[in-house]
C-alpha cells in the first residue's frame, strides 16, 4: 500500500518534470515575449503569491468550492429523483434537455443585473453550469442500477427511503464523483471568464489585468495559480473518493 | 399454526403489458406446497419461473387468481418470506456483514440481536471469517452463501430463491445444495427454488413442477419424496427419475441446459 503511494507520487513527478521540460523547450525555439519559460513564470509566481495573487487565488478558489458544493447539494438529490420517480422525470426531463445545451455564460449580464457585480453573481453562474453537468449523469445513473438488485432490497421491506439510502446513493456516488472531475475543469473555464469581466477580484480579473499591461510573467503567474487550483480540488476530489467509495479500492 | 399447506396457487394467471397489449407469462397455474416441504420449478426460459416467485415473494401484485401463504392470501410483502434472485442481489457498496445486516437494519432490528443473529448465520454458512469483505472479493460460491445468510437473517419460514446456483461450478454447486439441504433440515423451512437443471430438481424439490414455455403453464407434478435422505444421488430412482423427467421437458419441446 505504502509502497504503491510512492511509486504513484514517483510518476506524477516524472511527469509533471516533463511538462515543464516541454514547457521550457517551447519558449525557448519560439523566442517570444508572450510565452515567458517557466523559470521566469515561476519566479513571477512565487514573487506575486505572497502579495496580490494569493488574495486573488483565495477568492477564487472560495467561488469555485461554493458553486461546486451548491450544484452538488441541489442537482444529486434532483438527479437521483429524476432517475427513480418516472412522473417526476417525465415533468423534468423536457426541461432539463431545453436548457441544457444553452450556454449558460448568456445568463451572466441577467445574473448581474439581479445580483451585482461581486460573489454572488458569479457564484450563481457557475451554479448554474455545473448543475446540469452533475444532474444529467446522476440521473442517468440512477435510472440504470439493476432492477433485481432494487428488488432484492425490496423484497427486504425497504421502503422508498430505505431505497435511496442504501441503493441509490451509494450507486450514484461514483458517478457524482466522475462529474465533479469534469464539471471543476468547466467550473473553472467559467469563473475565469466570469471574472474577466466587470470584476476587481480573482485569478480572471488578475489575468486579464496582467494581460494589459503586457506583463506576460505575470500572466503565466496566474496560469499557473489556475493549474494549480484545479489540481488541488483534483487531489480532494481523489481522496474523497477514497472516502466515500472504499469497495472500489479493494 | 395449522399444518397443512404452506403454500396453495390456485388459477395463477399473469400478464406482462407490452406497447402491443398484454403479454401471458403465466396461465391457470395451480398447486400447493406443504409446510416444511421443499417444491422445484422447472421449465425452459422464458416460462415465468421468476415472474412465479415474484408473486409468491409479494413483490408483483398484478395478478388474476388466488395465492395463499401460509393461510392468508399475499397482497403484500410478507415479513416471513425470503426471496434470493439471481445475482444474489448484494450491494457491491456493503461489506458482508453489513449485506447481511440489511434486512434486520431496515426492520429496525436492534444492534445487540443483529450482531447476535449476523455472527449466527454467517457461521452457519461458514462465512464469519470473511464478514469484513466487499461482494467483489469473494467468489461466486461465497457470495451465494452471503445472500442465502442474509436470507436466514430474516427467519424466514419460506424461502424462495431463483436459480441459486445456476452459475457455479458443479463442485461449489453440489456443496452449496447439500448446505441447503442441511439448512432445511434443521430449520424445516418450506423452500421453493426455480431451476433450469433437472438434476437440482430432483436432487432438492420434494415436488417437482414442470412448466412449459409462453406462456408457463403447469405440465406434470412429479412427487419427489426421498430428497434430504443420505446418498441420493447416487441410487437407481434418483436416476430413473432424471430420465423420466427429461422425457417430460422434452416433450413440451424444451431444450435444457445440461444437468448439473
Amino acid at each position: 500500500m505504502r509502497e504503491r503511494m510512492y511509486v504513484n507520487t514517483f510518476w506524477a513527478s516524472v511527469s509533471i518534470v516533463l511538462l515543464l521540460v516541454a514547457w521550457h523547450l517551447l519558449a525557448v525555439l519560439l523566442d517570444k515575449e508572450a510565452l515567458p519559460g517557466p523559470v521566469s513564470s515561476f519566479t513571477a509566481f512565487f514573487r506575486e503569491l505572497p502579495g496580490e495573487l494569493w488574495g486573488h487565488f483565495w477568492i477564487s478558489s472560495y467561488r469555485v468550492a461554493a458553486s461546486l458544493l451548491i450544484s452538488l447539494v441541489l442537482a444529486v438529490p434532483c438527479g437521483m429523483i429524476m432517475g427513480r420517480e418516472e412522473k417526476v422525470d417525465r415533468l423534468a426531463a423536457p426541461m432539463i434537455y431545453v436548457i441544457y445545451p444553452v450556454p449558460k455564460i448568456v445568463f451572466l449580464p441577467v445574473l448581474m443585473a439581479l445580483l451585482g457585480l461581486g460573489d454572488v453573481s458569479k457564484i450563481a453562474l457557475i451554479t448554474l453550469v455545473v448543475f446540469f453537468q452533475i444532474l444529467v449523469p446522476i440521473r442517468d445513473a440512477s435510472r440504470s442500477i439493476n432492477p433485481a438488485v432494487v428488488n432484492s432490497i425490496r423484497s427486504l421491506g425497504a421502503g422508498r427511503w430505505h431505497l435511496y439510502k442504501h441503493v441509490v446513493w451509494p450507486a450514484v456516488l461514483p458517478e457524482m464523483l466522475t462529474a465533479l472531475r469534469i464539471a471543476s475543469g468547466t467550473a473553472i473555464a467559467i469563473l475565469f471568464i466570469s471574472e474577466t469581466i466587470s470584476s476587481q477580484e480573482g485569478l480572471g480579473y488578475f489575468l486579464l489585468d496582467a494581460w494589459s499591461r503586457y506583463s506576460y510573467h505575470d500572466m503565466f503567474a496566474g496560469i499557473i495559480a489556475l493549474s494549480l487550483l484545479g489540481f488541488v480540488i483534483y487531489m480532494a476530489l481523489d481522496g474523497l473518493e477514497r472516502y466515500l467509495c472504499p469497495w472500489k479500492y479493494v | 399454526m395449522h399444518d397443512g399447506m404452506m403454500l396453495e396457487i390456485k388459477g395463477l394467471s399473469v400478464g406482462y403489458r407490452q406497447p402491443k397489449g398484454e403479454v401471458p407469462a403465466l396461465r391457470d397455474v395451480s398447486f400447493a406446497v406443504p409446510r416444511s416441504g421443499t417444491c422445484a420449478l422447472i421449465g425452459p426460459s422464458g416460462c415465468g419461473k421468476s415472474t412465479l416467485l415474484y408473486v409468491l415473494s409479494g413483490l408483483l401484485k398484478d395478478f388474476g387468481g388466488q395465492v395463499i401463504v401460509d393461510g392468508a392470501p399475499v397482497t403484500s410483502l410478507r415479513r416471513q418470506t425470503a426471496l434470493i434472485l439471481q445475482d444474489y442481489g448484494l450491494l457491491p457498496w456493503k461489506k458482508v456483514y453489513d449485506n447481511v445486516a440489511l434486512g434486520l437494519e431496515i426492520r429496525g432490528v436492534a444492534k445487540d440481536e443483529q450482531r447476535e443473529r449476523i455472527r449466527r448465520v454467517l457461521t452457519e454458512v461458514g462465512l464469519w471469517e470473511m464478514h469484513d469483505r466487499y461482494p467483489s472479493q469473494l467468489s461466486g460460491g461465497q457470495r451465494q452463501r452471503t445472500g442465502i445468510a442474509r436470507a436466514l437473517a430474516m427467519q424466514p419460514d419460506l424461502l424462495l430463491m431463483d436459480e441459486p446456483f445456476s452459475s457455479l461450478d458443479a463442485l461449489t454447486r453440489e456443496h452449496l445444495q447439500g448446505l441447503l439441504l442441511d439448512i432445511w433440515n434443521s430449520k424445516r423451512i418450506t423452500v421453493v427454488l426455480v431451476t433450469h437443471s433437472i438434476e437440482e430438481a430432483i436432487f432438492l424439490g420434494q415436488k417437482i413442477v414442470v412448466l412449459s414455455g409462453h406462456p408457463g403453464q403447469v405440465i406434470d407434478v412429479v412427487e419427489n419424496p426421498r430428497v434430504g435422505q443420505k446418498g441420493y444421488r447416487k441410487t437407481t430412482e434418483y436416476h430413473i427419475l432424471t430420465s423420466q423427467l427429461r422425457d417430460k421437458l422434452e416433450q413440451v419441446g424444451t431444450v435444457l441446459n445440461l444437468p448439473g
